[in-house]
């Protein structure tokens, strides 16, 4: 074949050399092999980078994700413990007992420890940010505060219950709403990432199928152009890829199927207790302060009787994730969990009557005292439970997780090889027809 | 070739400077947080407490009768009921050193007021420990009283005539005076001289609408509970706190870096408030008031709370108006 030097140029010139090519049979064969490979490498390519960030997302949500909501939780959970320890501290009398003090020591060093960890991923997210930042700034002023109110009471001045009020008011205003909306955006980061996981590569399973058509379709035109009904590597490369698109599908399948179990036996069920344990924490926390405002505190009675139902009641929080639980061995805390916040209720009932007929000292001995009918006995141990619960919680979802994890094993090396067997066996494949041109 | 010279120092400033980067500030604060009280107010509005022109002599109450013994009320009285119900319900605060507060080792209530509650409801049921108390913040003692939620106010409460229309008053029990307190070191000694500066009094408190009277009143800080002064003055937040001198030598007490300054603003008589409709009770509470300072009981009370404060050791004379 001779070519004309064209006047145009060499681009255009290599263009109508191709386009001449293809008018020729074994011209259009090597222009169906050297697409075949190519569009076999863009989709062997594009399928295992979307699998590897899949497998990629899993892990983070297993290392990362799951791990930084908790500790958002943790950070909520500490502070609002110490707010209420100290309210007890100081309804105690005398020099705090030695549990209480040590209790607030670890709640605080947990918060610090929490927050350390949850700065560390703020990243680009100034809504997270914000909330750090407020935590951050304001936790040393609180605890400033307490131990000015600490200092105080032990020298006997009644300025130490100034300070504790003025410091569980900055708690209650500032800090732990910052804590709790922070436990949100982490929470929300969380299901998004779910989302991501469990959704099916769409653009990968187009490409493969396109791939698979163009393969058909050359074995076809093959078929009538040589009457020879197989191409053993054109088959071969059908067969793997098609090999590629099922095993894919069902590991997909099998992959999203875990992650919605980790979303609902998992994430959902603990976001369902973080929330009980959020109420009764500020429940908690109301229950000592009306005690310590002596008269004084309708404000914290009022936002008790606003957020006990969430407890103990018709379709309270504790009582739907009993029903969610997928196993009796995850029911079993959140029923006791159940029974142990009817108690607490029974109790605060108690004590609001003692506090209401004059029956002062009764009432606190009642709140925080160690008597097993008591207020602090019911809530040490509806804590408990809640912790249990959330503890399975996590583990399911981390299992879960990690099932949908093992169903991409090896897809990913797995794709790839199946890529190169269906590249090298459509080349071979149309070498073979080729050489009979020779 | 000097302005050759020129001309390459012009050019090296010019370059130094075109070079030179600013510095990142990742983490940029313009001031600390400084926390507050709850409940904390900026120049209230006035409300009730506003010492109003002296249309009435605050200081007479209604003469007492026969003091019945404990146990053996007049069927039908007041007193009655509150026997039968079995405790006498007192406001009182538990914020304010000497006078009401809580003493932090016991947990109990205790102080010069918390005495006088005692002495009624010793009288009514021959045990002083009959007593529910029920916090009340300065703001809170006059609507307490007409919603009836308490038997009697035993709280620094002084005694006015725009107060004398809404409530009774007993018997006046100790005439304090307002006084300024400072920071040791300050050379402020009078209210006049903190006009526009930050100065702390409790809400509702008769001590609040004085120094809205001043020429020059100050900008005033208003809280829920006299401690909560003492933590913003020792937080450096307002330079002043006046009220009673009998609150700020509690304040004095617990910070010895705080003196009073200034002379006697306003005397303020202390009256035990009582629901309007309560007359029976006033007369009561009188009797119990006339035998307590009878028996030495004041007295001893004084001597127990405020004689670290000083001021006047002898008790008033109790007034009437019939």
């Amino acid at each position: 074949m001779v070519t004309e030097a064209p006047p145009e140029g060499a681009r255009s010139a290599g263009l109508r050399s191709v386009t001449r090519t293809a008018t020729t049979t074994p011209g259009r064969l090597s222009v169906a092999a050297v697409g075949l490979v190519l569009l076999t490498a863009v989709t062997g390519l594009f399928a295992a980078l979307t699998l590897q960030d899949k497998k990629d997302t899993l892990d983070d949500l297993v290392s990362h994700r799951e791990p930084l909501a908790a500790a958002a939780q943790l950070i909520f959970r500490s502070l609002s413990d110490a707010d209420a320890t100290a309210a007890s501290a100081f309804l105690s009398g005398g020099a705090e007992p030695d549990e209480l003090r040590a209790r607030y020591e670890f709640d605080i060093a947990q918060a610090g420890a929490a927050l350390g960890k949850a700065s560390s991923d703020v990243g680009a997210d100034s809504m997270a940010a914000q909330q750090v930042d407020i935590l951050s700034r304001q936790l040393p002023v609180y605890t400033g505060l307490v131990e000015t109110a600490r200092t105080n009471k032990r020298q006997g001045f009644p300025a130490g219950a100034a300070y504790l009020r003025e410091a569980s008011g900055l708690m209650r205003s500032q800090i732990l709403p910052a804590a709790e909306k922070l436990y949100e955006i982490n929470y929300q980061r969380l299901t998004s990432e779910q989302e991501d996981a469990r959704s099916f590569p769409w653009i990968t399973a187009l490409l493969t199928l396109a791939l698979i058509a163009a393969l058909v379709v050359t074995q076809l035109w093959l078929t009538r152009k040589t009457n020879r009904l197989i191409n053993i590597g054109l088959a071969a490369a059908t067969a793997a890829v098609a090999l590629a698109l099922i095993w894919g599908t069902v590991a997909l399948l099998v992959e999203s199927t875990y992650v919605r179990g980790a979303e609902r036996d998992g994430s959902q069920q603990v976001d369902l207790l973080v929330q009980a344990r959020i109420n009764s924490l500020k429940c908690r926390a109301d229950e000592t302060l009306t005690l310590v405002a002596r008269g004084d505190g309708a404000a914290y009675e009022k936002e008790w009787a606003e957020l006990a139902p969430t407890l103990a009641g018709e379709g309270n929080l504790l009582s739907r994730a009993a029903a969610a639980a997928p196993t009796p061995e995850l029911a079993a805390p959140i029923t006791e969990a159940v029974a142990n916040a009817e108690a607490w209720v029974a109790a605060h009932g108690k004590i609001r009557e003692l506090d209401g007929t004059g029956q002062y000292q009764e009432a606190v001995a009642m709140a925080i005292g160690d008597a097993p009918d008591s207020a602090a006995v019911a809530f040490a141990a509806l804590d408990r439970n809640l912790i249990a619960a959330l503890d399975a919680g996590r583990g399911e979802f981390v299992a879960q997780t990690s099932r949908a994890a093992n169903a991409l094993t090896g897809l990913v090396p797995g794709v790839v090889v199946l890529a190169m067997v269906a590249g090298v066996g459509a080349t071979l494949g149309i070498r073979a027809r080729l050489r009979e041109y020779r | 070739m000097r302005r050759v010279a020129a001309a390459v120092a012009a050019l090296v400033m010019v370059s130094g400077c075109a070079t030179a980067g600013t510095p990142v500030n990742l983490a940029t604060v313009t001031a600390g947080d400084r926390p507050l009280p709850v409940g904390v107010e900026v120049n209230p509005p006035a409300t009730t407490g506003a010492a109003q022109p002296s249309d009435c002599d605050p200081t007479a109450s209604l003469r007492p009768g026969a003091l019945p013994p404990p146990r053996q009320m007049p069927s039908g009285s007041t007193m009655q009921k509150i026997l039968q119900r079995g405790r006498l319900i007192a406001g009182v605060d538990q914020n304010t050193y000497l006078f009401g507060f809580r003493d932090p080792t016991t947990n109990a209530l205790e102080g010069f007021d918390i005495d006088r509650a005692r002495e009624i409801a010793a009288a009514i049921f021959g045990d002083p420990n009959k007593v529910q108390f029920r916090v009340l913040t300065s703001a809170q003692r006059i609507d307490a009283l007409k919603n009836g939620d308490v038997d009697v106010v035993v709280r620094t409460m002084t005694a006015t005539c725009a107060r004398w229309d809404e409530i009774n008053f007993s018997a006046i029990y100790y005439v304090a005076a307002q006084r300024l307190l400072v920071d040791k070191s300050s050379e402020i000694s009078d209210i006049d001289q903190l006009g526009g500066q930050r100065v702390c009094a409790a809400k509702g408190s008769t001590s609040l609408a004085r120094m809205r009277e001043f020429p020059s009143p100050p900008e005033l800080v208003a809280v829920d509970n006299w401690s909560d002064c003492l933590v913003l003055m020792q937080q450096g937040q307002v330079v002043g706190v006046s009220t009673d001198d009998t609150i700020l030598a509690g304040m004095v007490a617990q910070d010895p870096n705080l003196k009073m300054v200034g002379p006697r603003i306003h005397e303020e008589p202390y009256g035990i408030g009582i629901p309007k409709e309560n007359v029976d009770m006033v007369r009561f509470v009188n009797a119990v008031l006339t035998k307590s300072i009878s028996s030495g009981a004041w007295q001893a009370s004084w001597n127990r709370w405020l004689a670290q404060a000083g001021g006047r050791a002898t008790p008033p004379t109790l007034r009437y108006r019939d």
